[in-house]
């Protein structure tokens, strides 16, 4: 019998909530955001299949202070989960080799954020106009 | 050698000693330190002069082979490229690399991991066969551009401890052993990606990742290995994909 | 005590230890090859070095090239014929380290590319980066994996051979984990445990460094050969001693005294010229240019700092992509550990302890004059350094060498007869009662970090770049007093598990040992040569008395004797050892005919 005797440290279960994770926990729950979103959504469209009076208290209810309220917030997850998501796009692609050397990981965020508001702005012209 | 203005710090660092201790618990050290000293050399003066029971990894002093990891103000760090001046005015708390066992004071539990990279064929199998006789094989700077960075990894374990992930399923193959494989999978010599895939596949290969992203974040070598992890889900994604439309088609 | 059996036992998994299972596994897959190591093979020092690994393969570069520059860089205290073995073998291990993954930096053709390095006529150092031995190291480590009759034993620390009737047969292990003690028999041991650098006190070693193997076999009765030669390379940093690579001269770097003036033309290694030249000025070999700062140092011209005197290391000429693509190791360690940027700042630097020449005296199959016994890499003295190594043939002799130590032991191994266990446990029982005494004897004793330090301190000041025949003597007898007082040191902690303090009192034991070859076999050697230099009246290189080896033999409880050998001179007659323009000169005239 020798003296080893390895401890094994319990992990914390709330380690989501420390300091060090924090911003991994907010991005998470950002997707929850966009989910809460897709259901606003969802809602919506279940309306307009229900006929004209159930869309109209539908529209009525968005521009209830708790609707924008929580519009608010859902912009804020859904901003923080796109912005994230392509902060975690070059982690799932192999190195991009141009010109022999890699392209750095800012540039491949950079440009797929660029090219994500500039869809997004299209979406908003066409709708206002 | 001329004068240099002397500070003193405190450092608080969990002590286990197996043969005498049921739970790990704080000790506090006063130091003396000078502009250029680093936690390691706190910790060999420590032992030098005041309590030589105190039990480290070290060796190179140069941050390339990896021994000195540990959790020093609650990250995972290389305490011989980690400096008191940073860290003043202290205390500063000095644990053992976290999310592995402790076999005593700062040593914790190598041995699985070193398993875990030498489970994913950590070699070149040849895409052509070539005897050493007819030279080598030519790679161009683009090529080793594609995996170079996955081979600078030093094996010094801080990625895993800054992964919840690993906490939480030690049996996952974790960032250091994903971006050794992606080293050889990667390189324009190697043929092995095939072999390798069994390793990724599951709850104990890529999929207890969740992009915490910290690995590469405490990497000290900027190996990324988040990058090895994820690029890979796709990988284990189109294999499983594969597979089940293969079986399919069978009879 | 647990004792295992095992063909082929190698003791260290440096780049030598890795390369020798490599090679016994390969030549003899049926036997059993046991890779022990006191620390994981990923961390063995190997792993440290930076500029390179010789080979020549530029197609105006020659194997005499390399030999003639090799046997003038030892200052002919090489041992030619190994020379000769060594230059021919160089290209064909890198090329395998290449097919196994090491991953050399290309030219944009795809081949490999070579860099100049000190001492080299014609560039032949294969470089990955400025981190070759780490790359060297983690492919032999990687590449290893794959044979299965190679068992590694992780954390076990040597505390004794097994000698009995004449021939080795195993080794007495202490796992560091447990603190528990195994026996191991083997039919052959290959001992590639590093050098002993760790014995000053400024170095670019690990702690590791100990010099363990070299005192097991010289306990045994294996001479240390050439011992007093140890390499003090010129840019290190200040205080810490961590190594700048000779890679940043190779590149164009230029060394630089307080008044921004490149103090090496004063030193034979001149002119200076903007562009590097090939044993010219920076690139000369390290001795001359640790002598040259020790000069600069007593003239004045050095900068102060505050962990001491140093030279200026400028690589601002070379521009930011060349030294971050080149040099990236170097910009972290100047960035991150002294907070100096080298694309604009000049970086302090002076000479350190980096490479012990001698070692286990070998032959040039890497047999020791025991039996069964082999050494391989910076522990043996197998006679390509001489009295100065030049950088880059270090770590190609781990390859050519570990190879040649591998298959060596695996043959020898098969016609062995079998081991002698009652009698090799017995004695393997009185090692770990030694080894046990060390930690239970009663308190009250010194610590062993303050005769460290003193030992340190000793062989800084006796065998220092220059040395002197008092201060020699002073550090012979303060080793002496220092084994005296070894024997009475006490360790406070007495558990068995992870006990560093225990193994560090029993690696003072090797290094004492060690530190006692460098110092009497220093004072011995009456001249000047290589990195053995003297300013007491022996200030010249002395051929007729000294063109020998010097051989350290173990006495116990005495110091050691210091006896010679002659050197294997083949076909190349001691001459002038000269660089830069001088040296061209001395070649030119060589190649010119006798006129009648």
């Amino acid at each position: 019998m020798s003296e080893r005797k390895p401890y094994i440290r319990r992990q914390d279960r709330l380690w989501w909530a420390s300091r060090r994770y924090r911003a991994y926990t907010l991005r998470e729950l950002s997707g929850v955001g966009v989910a809460v979103y897709g259901g606003v959504i969802l809602a919506g469209l279940y309306s307009v299949r229900r006929g004209p009076d159930a869309y109209a208290a539908f529209v009525e209810w968005l521009s209830t202070p708790f609707a924008m309220a929580l519009h608010l917030v859902l912009l804020a997850a859904m901003l923080l989960h796109g912005i994230t998501w392509f902060q975690t796009l070059p982690k799932t692609m192999p190195r991009l080799i141009v010109g022999g050397e890699a392209v750095p990981q800012k540039t491949i965020t950079n440009a797929a954020l660029g090219m994500a508001m500039l869809c997004t702005l299209a979406v908003v012209i066409g709708a206002l106009s | 050698m001329a004068d240099q203005a002397r500070h003193a710090i405190e450092l608080q660092i969990l002590r286990y000693r197996p043969a005498q201790d049921d739970e790990p618990y704080f000790v506090s050290y006063k130091v003396d330190y000078t502009d250029e000293m680093s936690v390691l050399e706190a910790l060999q003066s420590i032992k030098d002069d005041q309590d030589g029971s105190l039990s480290f990894r070290w060796s190179c002093r140069m941050a390339v082979c990896g021994s000195c990891g540990m959790m020093i103000e609650g990250e995972p760090k290389l305490a011989c490229s980690t400096f008191l001046r940073d860290l003043a005015p202290g205390p500063v708390r000095i644990a053992p690399l976290e999310n592995f066992p402790i076999e005593r004071d700062l040593v914790v539990t190598v041995a699985d991991f070193v398993k875990k990279i030498e489970s994913i064929y950590p070699f070149i199998m040849p895409k052509e066969k070539k005897p050493v006789e007819a030279g080598e094989y030519l790679q161009t700077p683009a090529q080793m551009a594609a995996y170079e960075p996955f081979s600078d990894c030093i094996n010094c374990m801080l990625c895993y401890a800054a992964c919840p992930q690993f906490g939480a399923n030690p049996d996952f193959i974790g960032p250091g052993a994903m971006a050794l494989l992606q080293r050889y999978n990667g390189d324009s010599r190697d043929t092995g990606s095939r072999e390798r895939l069994d390793l990724i596949h599951g709850e104990d290969g890529v999929w207890s990742c969740t992009a915490v992203g910290l690995c590469s974040e405490a990497c000290p070598k900027l190996v990324d290995p988040a990058n090895a992890v994820n690029q890979n889900k796709t990988n284990s994604a189109f294999d499983f994909f594969l597979r089940a439309l293969r079986k399919e088609h069978r009879p | 005590m647990d004792h295992f059996d095992t063909d082929i036992l190698i003791l260290g998994a440096g780049g030598a230890g890795l390369r020798a299972a490599i090679a016994a596994a390969e030549a003899a897959p049926d036997l059993r090859v046991a890779l022990v190591s006191k620390v994981y093979p990923m961390r063995s020092h190997t792993v440290a070095a930076e500029g390179g690994s010789a080979g020549v393969v530029q197609a105006h570069d020659t194997l005499d090239d390399h030999f003639n520059d090799t046997v003038s860089g030892g200052d002919w205290l090489c041992e030619q014929d190994v020379v000769d073995y060594f230059v021919s073998h160089c290209t064909r291990e890198m090329i395998q380290l290449e097919h196994w993954g090491c991953p050399w930096s290309r030219k944009p053709d795809g081949h490999v590319n070579v860099r100049a390095f000190g001492g080299m006529k014609i560039e032949r150092t294969w470089f990955a980066a400025d981190r070759s031995g780490f790359h060297i190291l983690h492919t032999l480590f990687q590449t290893s994996t794959k044979y299965k009759s190679i068992t590694r034993y992780d954390e076990y620390f040597c505390v004794d051979l097994l000698v009995e009737n004449g021939r080795v047969q195993g080794a007495v292990l202490l796992c560091l984990a447990t603190g528990e003690f195994c026996a191991v028999t083997a039919r052959s041991v290959v001992l590639a445990t590093g050098g002993a650098g760790r014995v000053f006190r400024q170095n670019t070693n690990g702690g590791i460094v100990t010099g363990d193997g070299m005192a097991l076999a010289f306990r045994h009765g294996v001479p240390l050969r050439d011992m007093e030669f140890v390499q003090y390379h010129p840019t290190c940093m200040p205080g810490s001693g961590v190594l700048f690579t000779e890679g940043c001269r190779g590149e164009g770097a230029f060394l630089l005294n307080k008044d921004g003036y490149r103090y090496l033309q004063d030193y034979g290694l001149g002119p200076a010229e903007p562009q590097p030249r090939n044993k010219y000025m920076e690139l000369g070999p390290r001795d001359r240019l640790s002598q040259a700062f020790w000069q600069e140092e007593r003239k004045g011209r050095t900068v102060t700092t505050p962990q001491g005197e140093a030279v200026l290391l400028d690589l601002r000429h070379l521009g930011r992509k060349r030294i971050e693509e080149r040099l990236p190791l170097i910009c972290e360690l100047a960035r991150h550990f002294m907070g100096i940027d080298p694309v604009d700042t000049p970086i302090p630097v002076r000479p350190a302890v980096h490479y012990t020449m001698g070692g286990i005296l070998v032959d040039i199959k890497t047999a020791s004059p025991l039996p069964g016994l082999y050494a391989a890499g910076e522990c043996s003295s197998i006679g390509i350094h001489g009295a100065n190594r030049l950088g880059s043939n270090s770590l190609a002799e781990l390859s050519v060498f570990g190879r040649v130590a591998g298959e060596q032991a695996a043959a020898f191994a098969k016609e062995a007869p079998a081991v002698e266990t009652p009698a090799l446990l017995d004695r393997a029982r009185a090692a770990e009662d030694r080894a046990l005494g060390l930690l239970t004897r009663k308190g009250g004793g010194e610590r062993h970090s303050v005769l460290r330090k003193e030992m340190a301190d000793s062989l800084e000041q006796g065998c220092g770049i220059y040395r002197l025949g008092d201060e020699m003597r002073e550090a012979c007898d303060k080793l002496a007093d220092l084994k005296r007082r070894y024997d009475g040191i006490t360790i406070e902690d007495k558990s068995r598990a992870w006990n560093t303090d225990w193994i560090s009192a029993l690696e003072l034991g090797y290094q004492l040992d060690v530190a006692q070859a460098m110092t009497h076999s220093a004072i011995a050697r009456k001249e000047s040569r290589g990195a053995h230099q003297r300013l007491d009246g022996y200030t010249e290189r002395d051929d007729a008395n000294y063109l020998r080896h010097s051989l350290a033999h173990y006495r116990e409880g005495a110091s050691p004797e210091i006896a010679y050998s002659p050197v294997t001179i083949t076909r190349s007659p001691p001459g002038q050892r000269a660089y830069g323009a001088l040296g061209d000169q001395l070649e030119r005239a060589k190649k010119e005919p006798a006129h009648g």
